[in-house]
């Protein structure tokens, strides 16, 4: 495990926001930060694929001392920034800790990806995975490392719903079911309540956290796929050491699926 | 004449070399190009990469395989460092490093390469050695160089190897940022490497000899710290550090 300049539970919360692009990260960052921003000291970090465009409209939004936001290159791979080689994120959370000391809360935003962008536990202690209902009601459905097992899913933008066709209540039923029952936030950020749920979930992770008692959970690079055979087959993820299992059809993973690319470099 | 005691079960030499250079080892490289953003952002035609990587292999990449080779024999003296030894060789590459964005992109590179020897050579003096010289503000940090020849300190990576990694690195650097930057055939980027690495091999034992901080080359190539300075200021096109 990457050391770490402080002892973990004096160090800034490290918080990730993942999700596909344009589904509303950098904004649901600015929605934390205006929410929080009379009892927590935050920073934020992007990985934008062109630089700064997010830590632009971070600064832009006016709801963070703009030095406290810094944005991370990721040489055209942010999913490998924030998974394979987190080195890039971890300094500059570290650089933040130490320049703006005491922090309690560093978020990082993932450059928009694909479904299958998550966050390694070696460089943020919980996630968030953001889906819009602009992406379509059966999104939720489709399943994949974040939306089955990110710390949190945020469905957001739900003030949309009506006009996208898309019924909300159905759409995090279909997100809880595929969450084994974890946390599901549907957000809008022009709704006091959903904002309300967002603050609290996070100042519960922190509280959590600050005690000891949190545990970074790795969502993992692989959806759990389904493995059909005569016994009835097994529902199978590849993360949390659950890679011993029989395989009683011998097949090559990757050829006979077609799960959620595995991120690699690239 | 760098190889310590090492512990029975300890790699190859030549294992570790391979490990520094895999692109795979999680040491913060991947989101550098190696001078080559800047360079065609400041214009170099794409058709001109492959005598810009040989250019760098012969110059700038020998600054830092000195620098290296310099810090491994003087972190893994037998009576361990002597005071000052980092400072002197940090000094010493400093002063063969005039662009500031340079210096910080290594010392950024640095930081993350004394993440990786801090967590696999956790005791060894040389990875030791290093703290106190840097591992807060990136101004502070040690440079890349100088935590690889703490690397090579500990690990007994030969002074020949030494050089080489560092001039393979640089220009495997360069060569994937290019798929990235102007996509073309990905061999023909292997060629390139190869021929930068052919390009600097009869250097390799003159750069390996080098004893002192005096002795580190200073071959530089000041159109290369030009453009990674305009490349710094840079902020709606860049994918890389520099
Ligand atoms: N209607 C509505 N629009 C929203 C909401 N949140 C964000 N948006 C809009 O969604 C668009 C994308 O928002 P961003 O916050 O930039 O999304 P992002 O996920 O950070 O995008 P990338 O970083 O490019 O992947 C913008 O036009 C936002 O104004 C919301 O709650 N409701
Ligand atoms: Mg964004």
């Amino acid at each position: 495990m990457p050391e770490t300049q402080t002892p973990a539970t004096t160090r800034p919360l490290r918080l990730g926001v993942a999700g596909p692009v344009g589904v509303g990260k950098s904004s649901l960052i600015a929605t934390v930060c205006r929410a929080l921003a009379d009892e927590l000291e935050i920073g934020v970090i992007t990985n934008d694929i062109y630089t700064d465009e997010d830590a632009r409209f971070l600064r832009s939004a006016g709801v963070l001392d703009p030095e406290r936001i810094r944005a991370v290159e990721t040489g055209a791979c942010p999913h490998t920034a924030i998974r394979d080689d987190v080195t890039a994120n971890l300094l500059a959370a570290e650089d933040l800790a130490a320049d703006f000391a005491p922090l309690d809360l560093v978020v990082i935003e993932s450059g928009g990806d694909n479904l299958t962008a998550t966050f390694s536990p070696a460089l943020v202690d919980a996630q968030i995975f953001v889906l819009d209902v602009a992406g379509g009601g059966d999104v939720a459905r489709k399943g994949g490392p974040g939306i089955g097992r990110a710390d949190l899913l945020v469905v957001n933008k739900t003030d949309l719903a009506p006009h996208v066709g898309v019924d909300v209540e159905r759409m995090v039923a279909d997100a809880s079911t595929a969450r084994d029952g974890r946390a599901v936030v549907a957000l809008s950020r022009t709704d006091p309540a959903s904002v309300a749920a967002l603050r609290g979930w996070l100042l519960g992770v922190l509280a959590e956290y600050r005690a000891g008692t949190h545990v970074a959970h790795d969502p993992g690079p692989m959806a759990p796929h389904f493995h059909a055979d005569e016994d009835g087959g097994i529902l199978h993820s590849h993360a949390d050491g659950d890679t011993a299992h029989e395989h009683h059809g011998q097949h090559a993973h990757d050829e006979q699926h077609e799960p959620a690319r595995a991120p690699g470099r690239g | 004449m760098t190889t310590p005691q090492r512990a029975p079960a300890a790699p190859a030499p030549a294992t570790v070399a391979m490990l520094l250079a895999d692109a795979r080892l999680p040491g913060g490289g991947h989101a550098h190009s190696a001078g080559l953003e800047p360079a065609l952002l400041g214009g170099l035609p794409a058709a001109q990469v492959p005598a810009w990587m040989v250019g760098r292999a012969t110059t700038v990449s020998l600054v830092e395989a000195g620098t290296a080779v310099v810090a491994a024999r003087l972190l893994g003296a037998p009576a361990g460092p002597p005071p000052g030894a980092v400072d002197a060789v940090v000094r010493a590459w400093s002063a063969r490093t005039p662009s500031g964005a340079l210096r910080d992109a290594a010392r950024l590179l640095g930081r993350g390469y004394l993440r990786v020897a801090r967590t696999l050579w956790p005791h060894h003096p040389a990875v030791a050695a290093l703290s106190g010289a840097g591992g807060r503000g990136v101004r502070d940090a040690p440079p890349r160089a100088v935590v690889l020849g703490a690397v090579a300190a500990a690990t007994g990576l030969p002074p020949a190897d030494v050089v080489r990694l560092t001039v393979y690195d640089d220009a495997q650097t360069a060569a994937s940022a290019l798929l990235k930057l102007e996509p073309s055939d990905p061999l023909t980027a292997a060629r390139w490497v190869l021929d930068a690495c052919a390009a600097a091999e009869p250097h390799v034992d003159r750069v390996a000899a080098c004893r002192t901080p005096e002795d580190v080359p200073a071959s530089g190539a000041p159109q290369t710290e030009g453009w990674a300075e305009a490349h710094a200021l840079e902020n709606e096109k860049r994918l890389f550090r520099a």
